[in-house]
């Protein structure tokens, strides 16, 4: 087995596209929760808690869409107290929680994204879609960090040279905008040598095949078809529930059945499916090491 | 079997009247390593990408190209493209793609192949070219060694039948030339490939290669074993001047024989031609040092709070009024001292003085005023306008104020420039703030031998003006010519500052090949002028030759 990050970038993705999409549609407190623990947990797994400073930032915009809410909208049949003849009501401060719990879990499985998906797996799932469109990426992804540092160095030796100064905005303005024309050329005359290179190596041949190093192996198929399956069983279960939760005008939780019972335990599953991968693997080394 | 065959090539350039290169007609047979040398602007860059169809130059051609007896334009593409590999002088720019493991891909990708196919190939060239363990790093954590390897790599994935090399080791330091030329010669003993190199350091390729051909103004001066080729330069000294040491006191002592190319025959050669009752120059007397011009004092330096100190206890005094060389390796701290120097790194502890006044004194710009100035390695950033003219009125100077001639570049992009015009260029933009303290970041990556002879010309015209100049160079040879004295950079500190004579007469590696040839037969000898000097004070054994 491998870890979480480790699968094929597209059964990956398709695994983040279910739980945050589902996540971001259903405003539902209890699934929410779920998906919020279901992340922080696979964090945690991870050991990537740091930097900390990430996590006040969360958290405040959680704290901030609690109390905004009830500010702006009145709705409601339960109100709190009044602030300059507006009524501050319950619903709509419970209303800005749910939003706010959407908000930081979503927050959270896009961090997890953005750290297990580096721009080759990326690039990987854009040349399924389209290889031409992979290539041009790779190569700005490639051209992006050239240029800045081109940049840093020009400007160095401007400053050695005396003729650029950064005293003040204005000084700093006409030395960016120096700097920047003279990129311009230089992206020009780079882009002729990386073409020589291009054609030098047959590109533009006709039949362009793509080659990745990731496979598609049975724990992908696996892991493709769970998460489809318990997608597919809580958006079918949230669907058919005649009573789903609503806020306004009243709270009204949805009553205890086979359904909510069925889109609660399936969304779970698919939250804790990282970290269940995650402890697997961890269990495994463990029994292994201690057999060595 | 001849691989490759050139009959009558006549090529010129779009609104050019003289042609870029006239009738040159040779041959390379399977397996063969030529090199191509000759001056800038001989051709030798037209003629190499002529042979590869995809980057031939546009312009009026005549004459006949052959790739194993077909006309090179009649070639399949897929053959042509994979067969004919090209590496080109820029290791940065031929990147293609931002992962090491797709630039290996690249080729094979264009070609069509399958899938596993590129797998295998890709692995092949990855375990062949040691290049494993960074198979999956993104190409901007490389060095530039590492970079040259990898596109010679991500050529030989297409399995080519003939390699052409267009100055591939020109910007690379000179163990990673070694690292690249070395390759090169286990690729062409090992799989019997053609190689057709054109380069400017040909200390190390003219012992390795089969042919040598010279190229002069378009022309073919000769195409022979090197040996031969070699004993034909006497009477062309801007040719001669980037021959290996030893062919160059071969002729330098007017011997006749056999033309030794390696350290090895030249000693050979010296030890049985000449006595060494005089076993050295009477000493030269040193000069008494003015006043310190550029100082560090104890001065650690480094990158980031948790990364180690780059320059650790770095004590230096340069003098006024001297050409002070740095030696070192890569990562040995050469440049961040420089640009310390220059105030754009700030050491964490430590002083460094410019004219005894501490740099944090000199306030703003004072220090960039008819002070100091830095020439960076990659000139290139030192240009900011379309003309050369634009460039030397941006810096409020006339082009006649150099100890050089740049009128005849003023109406060029400084871009379309050759390596050599652009230094020049750059250091006249340099030299505007009227220095007195010069610092030069490795000026000599990329010259040809000649143009390495002019320079250190003018770096000594320089000096006569009262400039001090210091130059942080790989390049021993350099160093041995033009130095008042030198120092050798290692782990952040500079060991042994001495005059270049004692300095490299001491290494018994870090030290030229003039050196290496006499270390043991003569004393302080390092460089070909100094032993003909002595050979001359020498007897002659018995009137034989080598």
């Amino acid at each position: 087995m491998r870890a979480f990050s480790e699968y094929n970038p597209a059964a990956v993705a398709v695994y983040f596209l279910a739980v945050i999409g589902t996540a971001m549609f259903c405003l539902d407190p209890i699934l929410l929760f779920l998906s919020l623990l279901g992340s922080v947990f696979y964090q945690i797994a991870r050991k990537n808690a740091r930097p900390l400073k990430t996590h006040a930032y969360f958290l405040l915009l959680f704290l901030l869409s609690v109390l905004v809410n009830p500010i702006f909208s009145h709705n409601g049949v339960t109100v709190l107290f009044v602030v300059n003849d507006s009524p501050i009501t319950l619903e709509a401060t419970v209303y800005g929680a749910v939003a706010g719990l959407m908000i930081l879990a979503v927050l959270y499985w896009f961090r997890a994204f953005t750290q297990i998906f580096t721009s080759d797996k990326l690039l990987y799932l854009f040349s399924r879609l389209s290889p031409k469109l992979a290539l041009v990426l790779s190569m700005g992804l490639r051209y992006v960090p050239l240029f800045g540092e081109q940049a840093r160095r020009i400007r160095e030796t401007q400053t050695a040279l005396g003729l650029y100064k950064d005293g003040n905005v204005v000084d700093r303005f006409r030395g960016g905008v120096r700097v920047f024309s003279v990129m311009v050329t230089w992206s020009l005359e780079n882009g002729i040598i990386t073409a020589d290179s291009m054609t030098a190596r047959g590109y533009g041949l006709e039949r362009r095949t793509h080659f990745s190093i990731f496979r598609f192996r049975r724990g992908d198929w696996l892991l493709l078809g769970t998460t489809l399956a318990l997608t597919a069983v809580c958006l079918s279960a949230l669907a058919l529930n005649p009573t789903p939760f609503t806020c306004y005008p009243a709270i009204l939780w949805p009553p205890f059945s086979p359904l909510t019972a069925a889109a609660y335990g399936s969304y779970g599953l698919l939250a804790f499916l990282p970290t269940i991968l995650e402890a697997k693997e961890a269990l495994k080394w463990r029994s292994l090491l201690s057999k060595i | 079997m001849e691989i490759l065959t050139v009959e009558n090539l006549t090529f010129s350039y779009p609104g050019e009247t003289s042609p870029a290169i006239e009738d040159i007609s040779f041959s390379v047979r399977d397996g063969d390593f030529t090199v191509v040398c000759g001056a800038t602007g001989s051709g030798k860059s037209t003629l190499l990408r002529l042979l590869k169809r995809e980057i031939a130059p546009l312009g009026k051609c005549c004459g006949r190209i052959c790739y194993r007896g077909t006309a090179l334009d009649a070639l399949p593409e897929h053959t042509s493209a994979q067969k004919i590999g090209f590496v080109m002088q820029n290791p940065e720019q031929q990147i293609v793609t931002d992962k090491v493991w797709h630039e290996l891909a690249f080729g094979p990708e264009n070609l069509g192949w399958p899938q596993e196919t590129i797998a295998r190939k890709t692995a092949e060239m990855a375990s062949y070219f040691g290049i494993e363990h960074w198979y999956e790093k993104r190409v901007s954590e490389l060095s530039g060694g590492q970079k040259q390897l990898l596109n010679l790599a991500a050529v030989m994935v297409t399995d080519p039948d003939i390699l052409i090399l267009d100055e591939p080791c020109a910007q690379l330091d000179p163990i990673a030339a070694s690292d690249f030329i070395a390759t090169l010669k286990k690729l062409n003993r090992d799989f019997s490939l053609t190689i057709l190199i054109v380069e400017h350091r040909l200390e190390e390729l003219i012992p390795i290669c089969d042919r040598l051909l010279v190229l002069d103004a378009g022309k073919v001066l000769t195409c022979d074993t090197p040996q031969a080729a070699a004993a034909r330069l006497a009477d062309r000294p801007e040719l001669l001047c980037a021959m290996p040491t030893a062919t160059r006191l071969f002729h330098a002592l007017k011997l006749t024989g056999t033309c030794p190319l390696t350290v090895r025959d030249g000693r050979r050669m010296i030890e049985s031609a000449f006595d060494h009752t005089v076993r050295a120059l009477p000493p030269v007397p040193s000069c008494e040092h003015g006043r310190a011009a550029l100082s560090f004092e104890g001065v650690f330096f480094r990158y980031g709070r948790e990364l180690p100190d780059v320059l650790r206890d770095l004590d230096l005094t340069i003098f006024e009024n001297e050409i002070f060389c740095i030696l070192g390796g890569n990562g040995s701290g050469k440049t961040t001292a420089l640009s310390a120097a220059a105030g754009l790194r700030k050491p964490h502890t430590g002083t460094i003085r410019v004219f005894g006044k501490k740099l944090k004194d000199y306030k703003n710009g004072a220090l960039y005023r008819e002070c100091l100035a830095v020439l960076p390695q990659d000139v290139q950033t030192t240009f900011l306008k379309n003309t050369v003219a634009e460039e030397l009125a941006d810096a409020n100077i006339g082009a006649s104020d150099f100890p050089f001639d740049l009128t005849h570049l003023l109406s060029k992009h400084p871009y379309d420039l050759s390596g050599g015009e652009q230094q020049l260029v750059a250091l006249a933009k340099v030299l505007a703030t009227k220095p007195k303290l010069l610092l030069l970041d490795e000026p000599t990556k990329g010259l040809d031998a000649q143009k390495k002879a002019a320079f250190i010309q003018i770096l000594r015209r320089l000096k006569d003006r009262g400039v001090t100049i210091v130059v942080v160079t790989h390049d021993v040879e350099f160093t041995a010519a033009c130095a008042d004295r030198c120092a050798l950079f290692f782990r952040g500190q500079a060991i042994a500052a001495d005059e270049p004579t004692a300095f490299f007469a001491d290494n018994r590696f870090y030290t030229t090949a003039a050196s290496r040839m006499t270390k043991g037969y003569f004393d302080r000898t390092v460089t070909v002028e100094q032993i003909a000097a002595l050979c001359a004070l020498n007897a002659r054994k018995g009137g034989t030759t080598c």
